[in-house]
């Protein structure tokens, strides 16, 4: 579509018809001062296309004049079909008219739909994309609601603007795809897919929960009921086994029998009893006889035989007697004889102690001589020692001396050194001159060098002095006087004047410490355990005796091995006899005694005899014959009661297991009763309760509740897919909506800004940012000039693509251009008319003077006569 | 001297349907448990209709082995009120001796003087013609043959064996549970009542399950029903005649579908036009549907949803076949259509789990509705 002409009849200040005609491609330029009716233009052209004919809103009332009256608009318009004229009455007599070529083609609703369809949908279509409105010149500006509407505007825009480019974004549809999508999972679940608090899906799981617990805890209710009742039956079972009256009969005939037989048991093993005990006297019977009679005769035989032994032994008693007698008076002479013996011996002992004595004196005195000696020789010896001990302690040691040694040989080391380099004079004599030339006292000898470490005279003889300077060079002692100084404080230290009496006192003390070993070793030798103890032993040996009259000692020595000798033959003769003598003596009571035991037994047996009173053997012997039969015939008794014995353990087993039978009867039945009582409350109450009905109930409930849960699963899942679905798509759409812009804009941009670019907000489809010199700038802080322009040129390139598409729109610029500078305007001047090449411009502007140089086809307005009315 | 009594079986009287999806202004729950309290109502109605004296309640006369005191007392006091009729309750394995102690205490306790608890397998006398034969289920699970007890149990001469047991003929767990088909004759039987199966079946002339007389499942495609049962004389063959008393169907039907097809209308199609109220209908759909039959197929589904009882829209058999006209409908070109040929391709991919197949398929169907709905 192009516009060709604009006709306004009672439009605002036109009270009359007024039109700008001449409208051609490309760029045209209305210039007028303010206040000429360039924004009434606009807003008629704006009324024209989107305001129905019937509208009396406040934006088709603004279009009446003060002086009242219809505005109407009429615009002549090109498509690809032909010429039209489209006009539009509002307010009074409404009306919508197309003409084509002066034919009404459409008129009321029809030319409203007509022109919807020219402009490819409603106000908020592509090609209302297109008008720019005095003051907004910015991207996003105006209402809300022309925001939205151009958001929606540059979707469809793109979906129309080719093949290409409608494979996008899916526009509207989409929105409204994607927002039920998200609309509806927003109603199971949070951002993060989990089930949403109080919604749907939650309640789903919390309600299958519920069920799960409230099953469980019935499914065991009823297991409990199933096990009272099995415990029950068991119970009643047991209890009706235990309780029936012929079991109770039955266990009092088993306990009955029982203790009928264990009574019977009991009374012939009394029976049994008694003959055992007739046995038993019977048996005391026939042994008390049998004693009997061996005590008569044993006590018969030894009253004889003993009666006899007695007379033989009083004899042999007189005689033991008379043998003692006679030995006791030999034993009186031997004690004589060894009481002399003794007194003998005691005064040869005398005798040789006496001797024993004065030998020991004499052995005495010579070796208190031998200990006085070493115990003067061990004093002379300590002394000494102390003496070489003292001496070692003064003088330097051992190493002190290598200490000095070594520093010695460093002075001599670093003289050594110093001569090395110092000067030196060597003496070459003349025939008969040897040693003329003398140093000090010294001559100097024939060949050998002597240093000169500082001013030196040589004397020579004969001649004078000779004075050398050796000079500065090669003449250092500082290391010889150091090394003498190191020398002699050590010398001081170890207390010598110089090395060589530091090793003379080295030697002394070496010679000391030999010393005082060598006394250590031989006072050692004499006093090992020391001199004091030498002197305790010399004590201890006793001193000679004054006056002692000593027998000869071998003399006292042969006195006193007689004396012994003849002691010892009495007292052997002394107790030979005194043992004798105590054998007799216990032969003699030996033979008492057997006497006293031998009557003994005679008054014993008597004493026996005298017991079996008046009874001779023959009647002894007919009562234990009696006692014996007696003992036979209660045996055989016994024997015969006991054969057909019960076994009493036996029948005191059964009875015991009978007695036990009954008890736990009672007490088993006596637990039983309460236990089924309890039984009978439990089931009771359990099945009271309709446990198994209500767990019938909760499993069906809990299989629709997780059938449920499935389904709200199975629809979450079915959401999130189709909601990355679509925004998968969508991000992918989005990617190939840039794409055309982009290049599209790309050399309208760089007519301002070489290289620059632009970043597009994906959800405002707008560019959000513009990237100049690599800095990144976000729209909103551009400043009102940069703003305008890249509004502008993004309006260019969209309607350049809207152009591609074949859908030519014009693109009406209503003072545009306000904050744009001289220089940027005028290539602001060069896109539009590189955009004006396909696209038809319509520049209105007041600013005559800037916008001077921007060329295009100038429109004016004009006075519509009626010559021209239909013009 | 002839024999009329009603076989019945597997009342399961107090089941509380908690499987059922109960819509918040709705009580199927509460309808379906009435209706098997009213069985018992329409057994004594049946009993008397047909000049029967007796009314054997082949096993699981209750659901549970502990149903609550107002279910059983209120079962008891309606069997009381058909006072002409004797009531044979036999324990199943849901209300069997061992975890129903308690119920059949309660019921030996509490029940008229016309309802007598099989609780023993002893012979019982029937008018003085015939002799009731009960087997008794002692536990939930045997592993024997529950009309074992058959063989040895006696009966006066010249009178009629009727049996009376509780389990199937065939024995799907393997473990021996199985009822011998031809109990009949190694047991001398004029007829045994069969319970356990809740679909009617009849194994021979003289072994007969009635099934359960309100069913409770989409298998046997039928409302329950109870057998009357004519005995002329010892050896006559019975006469059996089926007696409908169930109140609800449960009806599932099979909606197979092409593409292109109008889901909406072969929908209506297989769902019964009148008494939807006491239908409870899965509608089991198979084939092949394009995107927009899908969306119609669940539109209509929802719109006749409230007509029945319970309705259910099973459609894990129904593949969805991507047309492009479809794809083109959520969008030619653009992201929302790179969007939907990802998710096309995710449903079909081999190398996906169905699980993530499924997603996909149920994604791409959602943004397909969402784009519909936009639309509209």
């Amino acid at each position: 579509m192009k516009i060709r002409s604009i006709t306004l009849t009672n439009v605002r200040r036109f009270t009359g018809s007024a039109r700008v005609e001449g409208i051609g491609d490309g760029l045209n330029v209305l210039c007028e001062p303010n206040e000429h009716g360039k924004s009434t233009l606009f807003d008629a052209i704006q009324a024209l296309f989107f305001k129905p004919y019937g509208s009396r809103d406040k934006e088709v009332s603004a279009l009446r004049p003060h002086a009242g009256g219809a505005p109407e608009v009429t615009v002549a318009i090109e498509t690809g079909e032909g010429h039209f004229s489209v006009a539009k009455r509002w307010l009074q007599k409404p009306a919508a008219t197309v003409h084509r070529n002066g034919t009404l083609i459409a008129q009321a609703d029809a030319a409203e739909a007509w022109i919807a369809d020219l402009l490819g949908g409603d106000a908020t279509g592509p090609s209302g994309l297109i008008w720019v409105r005095q003051g907004m010149t910015d991207l996003t500006g105006g209402s809300r609601k022309e925001q939205d509407a151009a958001l929606a505007a540059r979707r469809d825009l793109m979906t129309s603007v080719g093949e290409e480019v409608e494979a996008m974004t899916g526009g509207r549809r989409m929105d409204m795809a994607l927002a039920r999508c998200r609309d509806e999972l927003a109603g199971y679940a949070t951002g993060t897919g989990r089930p949403k608090t109080n919604g749907p899906w939650k309640e789903a799981q919390e309600h299958v929960e519920t069920l799960t617990a409230r099953r469980d805890t019935l499914a065991a209710t009823a297991h409990d009921l199933q096990e009272a009742l099995s415990d029950r039956n068991r119970a009643r079972r047991d209890l009706r086994e235990l309780d029936a009256p012929e079991a109770a009969e039955d266990r009092r005939i088993r306990l009955e029998r029982a203790r009928a037989a264990h009574a019977e048991a009991l009374r012939h093993a009394e029976d049994v009893e008694t003959e055992a005990r007739k046995v038993e006297m019977a048996r005391l019977t026939a042994e008390r006889a049998v004693t009997r009679l061996e005590t008569f005769r044993e006590a018969l035989a030894e009253k004889t035989t003993a009666r006899d032994e007695a007379a033989t032994a009083e004899v042999q008693a007189k005689a033991g007697q008379a043998a003692l007698d006679a030995q006791r008076e030999t034993r009186d002479a031997a004690e004589a004889a060894l009481g002399a013996a003794r007194h003998d011996l005691k005064a040869a002992e005398r005798d040789h102690e006496l001797a024993l004595r004065a030998t020991a004196a004499r052995d005495g005195a010579t070796r208190r001589r031998e200990l006085e000696d070493r115990i003067a020789k061990a004093e002379t010896t300590r002394s000494a020692m102390e003496t070489a001990a003292a001496a070692a302690r003064s003088g330097p040691d051992a190493g002190t001396l290598r200490r000095l040694e070594a520093l010695a040989a460093a002075h001599a080391t670093a003289i050594a050194a110093r001569d090395a380099t110092a000067t030196q004079v060597i003496a070459r004599y003349a025939a008969g001159r040897d040693g003329a030339i003398r140093a000090g006292d010294a001559a100097l000898a024939e060949g050998h060098p002597l240093p000169l470490a500082r001013a030196t005279r040589l004397t020579i003889e004969g001649v004078g002095e000779l004075e050398v300077r050796p000079g500065e060079a090669g003449h250092d002692d500082s290391s010889v006087e150091a090394a003498a100084q190191t020398l002699h404080a050590a010398l001081k230290e170890a207390g010598a004047d110089d090395l060589d009496t530091a090793r003379a006192s080295a030697a002394a003390r070496a010679e000391a410490e030999r010393d005082h070993g060598e006394a250590k070793a031989v006072l050692h030798s004499l006093a090992p355990e020391g001199i004091e103890r030498l002197r305790e032993t010399l004590a201890k040996i006793p001193k000679p005796e004054e006056g002692l009259d000593a027998p000869d000692p071998e003399a006292a020595e042969a006195a006193l091995e007689s004396a012994r000798a003849v002691h010892e033959d009495a007292r052997i003769a002394r107790d030979t006899v005194a043992e004798r003598l105590a054998d007799l003596r216990t032969e003699a009571t030996r033979a008492e005694t057997t006497l006293a035991s031998l009557r003994d037994r005679v008054s014993r047996a008597e004493d026996a005899l005298a017991k079996l009173g008046d009874s001779s053997g023959d009647d002894l012997s007919a009562q234990a014959d009696a006692a014996a039969t007696a003992l036979r015939t209660a045996e055989m008794a016994h024997a015969e009661k006991a054969k057909d014995a019960p076994d009493l353990a036996g029948t005191q087993a059964a009875l015991t297991r009978a007695d036990s039978v009954e008890s736990r009867a009672r007490e088993e039945i006596a637990r039983l009763k309460p236990h089924l009582a309890r039984l009978d409350e439990r089931i009771s109450r359990s099945s009271g309760d309709a446990v198994e009905e209500r767990l019938a109930e909760t499993e069906q409930e809990l299989e629709v509740a997780r059938g449920a849960l499935a389904r709200i699963e199975h629809e979450v899942a079915v959401l999130i897919r189709l909601q990355k679905a679509l925004e998968s798509a969508r991000n992918e759409a989005r990617e190939r909506y840039f794409t055309p812009i982009v290049t599209e804009l790309k050399p309208l941009l760089h007519l301002l800004w070489p290289e620059a670019e632009l970043t597009w907000g994906e959800e405002s489809l707008l560019p959000d940012a513009l990237i100049r010199n690599g800095q990144e700038e976000p729209i909103g802080i551009l400043s009102g000039g940069t703003q305008e322009q890249v509004a502008l040129l993004v309006r260019l390139a969209f309607a350049r693509m809207l152009a591609a598409s074949g859908r030519i729109a014009p693109v009406i610029l209503d003072d545009a251009l306000v904050f744009t500078d001289d220089d940027r305007i005028e290539r602001m001047f060069d896109a539009l008319h590189r955009q004006a090449g396909d696209l038809q411009i319509i520049v209105l502007t007041c600013r005559q003077r800037a916008f001077r140089g921007l060329g295009g086809n100038a429109l004016r307005f004009s006075t519509v006569t009626a010559d021209t009315a239909t013009g | 001297m002839p024999l009329r009594f009603i076989h019945a079986s597997d009342l399961h009287i107090g089941r509380k349907f908690a499987n059922i999806p109960q819509p918040p202004d709705g009580n199927i729950r509460g309808r379906l448990m009435e209706a098997r309290h009213g069985v018992i109502g329409k057994l004594a109605v049946a009993a008397r209709d047909h000049g029967a004296a007796h009314v054997l309640l082949a096993g699981d006369t209750f659901d549970t082995a502990t149903p609550s005191p107002a279910v059983i007392r209120q079962a008891l006091a309606a069997m009381g009120e058909a006072g002409n009729v004797t009531w044979w309750l036999l324990p199943g394995n849901h209300d069997n001796l061992r975890d129903a102690e308690p119920l059949w205490e309660a019921i030996k306790r509490d029940a008229p003087g016309n309802v007598v608890a099989l609780t023993q397998a002893a012979p019982h006398d029937m008018g003085g013609v015939a002799t009731l034969l009960p087997c008794p289920v002692a536990v939930r699970s045997g592993a024997s043959d529950p009309s074992e007890p058959l063989m040895t149990m006696a009966s006066d001469a010249g009178r009629m064996r009727i049996g009376l047991a509780h389990g199937g003929v065939t024995d799907f767990t393997d473990t021996g549970a199985a009822i011998a088909p031809d109990r009949d004759r190694s047991a001398g039987l004029e007829y045994l009542a069969l319970g356990d199966w809740h679909g009617r079946v009849a194994v021979s002339d003289r072994v007969q399950y009635s099934g359960s007389p309100e069913q409770d499942r989409f298998k046997h495609g039928r409302r329950g029903v109870c057998l009357c049962v004519a005995l002329d004389g010892p050896g006559a063959p019975p006469r059996v005649d089926e007696a409908e008393i169930g109140a609800f169907l449960w009806s599932e039907v099979a909606l197979p579908l092409h593409p292109r097809q109008d889901a909406a209308a072969a929908l209506t199609a297989v769902l019964p036009a009148t008494g939807r109220r006491d239908v409870l209908v899965r509608v089991a759909a198979t084939g092949w549907a394009g995107l927009p039959d899908h969306a119609d197929l669940q539109r209509a589904a929802d719109r006749c949803a409230p007509d029945f009882a319970h309705f259910e829209l099973v459609t894990e058999a129904l593949g969805t076949q991507y047309e492009t006209a479809d794809l083109d409908e959520i969008d030619r070109h653009g992201a929302l259509r790179l969007a939907a040929n990802g998710l096309m391709d995710d449903a079909g991919s081999e190398a996906l789990s169905q699980d993530e197949r499924e997603v996909a398929a149920d994604a791409l169907a959602r943004l397909y509705a969402y784009v519909r709905e936009g639309a509209t």
